[in-house]
């Protein structure tokens, strides 16, 4: 975003920013660069992006580098930065918007274990009502598979990511933190037409 | 007393023991936790990354089934679903044509009427009222709980009215006090343990968790105590790894509140299945000779 500020087009910015500002509910243009959120975000060191920086990204139009910066797939929805705000911006939503704008757009996502996982995550309660946490391990190292497979990175990559969590699922089995029995809602008939209202909105 | 309750996935999954935990610590304090039926769940933090609507509709459907019960309260233990739920809640009522679109898809109307609280919104009110010091077998002498909210019980994606102060919450601190034990003052109460990056992005979890633990350490505490099962499970099942990483020398319980009370009020460490803990809190309790 280095030279942006002299390349500013209106024209070019104004359907990102509206996009934005409609979906997430957040007022981005009452943002006056204070930096508050910047100062208490827990992963502000890691992104580079801070949340001040990725609204004026957001307001010069640039939905790319919008779509794919740290800020947006490190962020861990904490709402420290929304709740300090002095303009009741919250940019733990407009992360999530980028998130959903990014996935409806099939962009590659940035970090794709994070974007896998929340799939996994709504796929799992698609199904049985319910979340099983065996279920979303299995979906979510799946779609990692998948893609591993796909940018050929071999076995190796795929074995060491399940290695990792069968460590983990195995200490969980020895504390008896793991359920084997699969826990279902009954009517979901009504959490299938639920879905699909999300699908024809999405669509229409 | 009957109130409903709404357990969410994780009461009935890995952190089982949390749900057996409330129910036994609430009936022992007069309340009986009605669960609500055929509940589903509410989409946690994953839902609203992926779509507005459901994030607002899976809650929606408890609500209804919620309002169904004609209680006039419903607890909700984990934070995530508490805020997701309150919320949805929120949404739904400043937004009757969404309510409408979503009510016809349910056999069970959303009202809006039910008061969903945490279970420290309960909790304080028992320990104000002197409820709990009346069950009271033995004093907590010596556990010094760096108490740990986590994110989610205070802090909302919109605007929202709790009974507590959002960057240094004391709703925790009285309720141990109330049991006897001595909470501490420490900066990191509010801070996040990184949630599902535990799974999907470690590396900035277990960071977030160091810091957390080294405040906790630093203050001189000897246990955490929290009313998340996401945070429980992150610093207790992840805490080895932490240490580790980042060269701590001490591991330290992580209890969730309604362990304490039940030991407190004379449960034993079975009938509060302590067993269960990633890191052990038996010798902790041992050490202080309170079980």
């Amino acid at each position: 975003m280095s030279s942006s500020v002299l390349q500013f087009e209106p024209e070019l910015s104004q359907p990102l920013i509206q996009e934005v500002m409609t979906r997430s509910g957040q007022n981005l243009l009452s943002c006056y660069q204070c930096r508050r959120c910047a100062a208490g975000c827990p992963v502000g060191d890691a992104t580079g992006v801070t949340p001040d920086r990725l609204i004026r990204m957001i307001i010069f139009g640039e939905r790319q580098e919008a779509l794919n910066n740290l800020l947006v797939w490190k962020c861990v929805a904490c709402y420290t930065c929304g709740t300090r705000c002095p303009n009741n911006i919250q940019t733990a939503r407009i992360n999530e918007t980028l998130k959903q704008i990014s996935k409806e757009a099939h962009n590659k996502p940035l970090l794709p274990k994070v974007a896998a996982f929340h799939d996994a995550f709504l796929r799992s309660t698609s199904h049985f009502g319910r979340v099983n946490e065996l279920e979303v391990m299995g979906l979510y190292e799946m779609q990692n598979a998948k893609r591993e497979l796909k940018q050929g990175s071999g076995w190796r990559a795929i074995a060491d990511e399940i290695k990792n969590q069968a460590k983990l699922g195995i200490l969980m089995m020895k504390k008896k933190r793991i359920h084997f029995r699969l826990d279902k809602t009954k009517k979901r008939s009504e959490i299938k037409r639920l879905y699909k209202k999300a699908k024809d909105k999405a669509g229409g | 007393m009957q109130i409903a309750y709404y357990p969410g996935c994780s009461l009935h999954a890995s952190s089982e023991l949390y749900d057996i935990q409330c129910k036994k610590v609430f009936k022992h304090l007069g309340t009986e936790l009605k669960e609500i039926e055929d509940w589903n769940c509410c989409g946690a933090t994953s839902a609203s990354k992926i779509d507005d609507f459901l994030s607002v509709a899976l809650p929606a459907r408890n609500l209804g089934i919620a309002d169904a019960t004609g209680l006039s309260e419903m607890l909700i233990p984990c934070s995530s679903c508490y805020n997701r739920t309150l919320v949805s809640q929120k949404i739904l009522s400043e937004d009757p044509e969404l309510k409408n679109k979503i009510n016809t898809e349910l056999s069970q109307k959303i009202e809006g009427k039910i008061r969903i609280s945490s279970i420290l919104d309960i909790l304080l009110s028992k320990a104000n009222s002197g409820e709990i010091a009346e069950k009271l077998i033995k004093k907590l002498e010596g556990l010094k709980p760096a108490c740990y909210y986590g994110c989610l019980l205070t802090r909302f994606p919109c605007d929202m009215k709790i009974f507590d102060n959002i960057e240094n919450p004391q709703g925790m601190e009285t309720v141990c006090k109330a049991i006897g034990a001595e909470p501490l003052d420490w900066s990191y109460k509010t801070d996040c343990c990184g949630a599902s990056a535990s799974v999907n992005d470690t590396e900035t979890s277990l960071f977030l968790m160091s810091q957390i633990i080294k405040d906790a350490l630093a203050r001189g505490a000897n246990c955490f105590v929290t009313t998340c099962p996401m945070c429980q499970v992150n610093m207790d099942a992840y805490q080895d790894k932490v240490c580790k990483r980042y060269g701590i020398g001490k591991k330290i319980p992580v209890f969730f509140i309604t362990e304490l009370l039940g030991i407190a009020m004379g449960f034993n460490p079975q009938e509060m299945q302590i067993e269960r803990h990633f890191v052990d809190c038996l010798g902790l309790l041992n050490e202080l000779k309170l079980i």
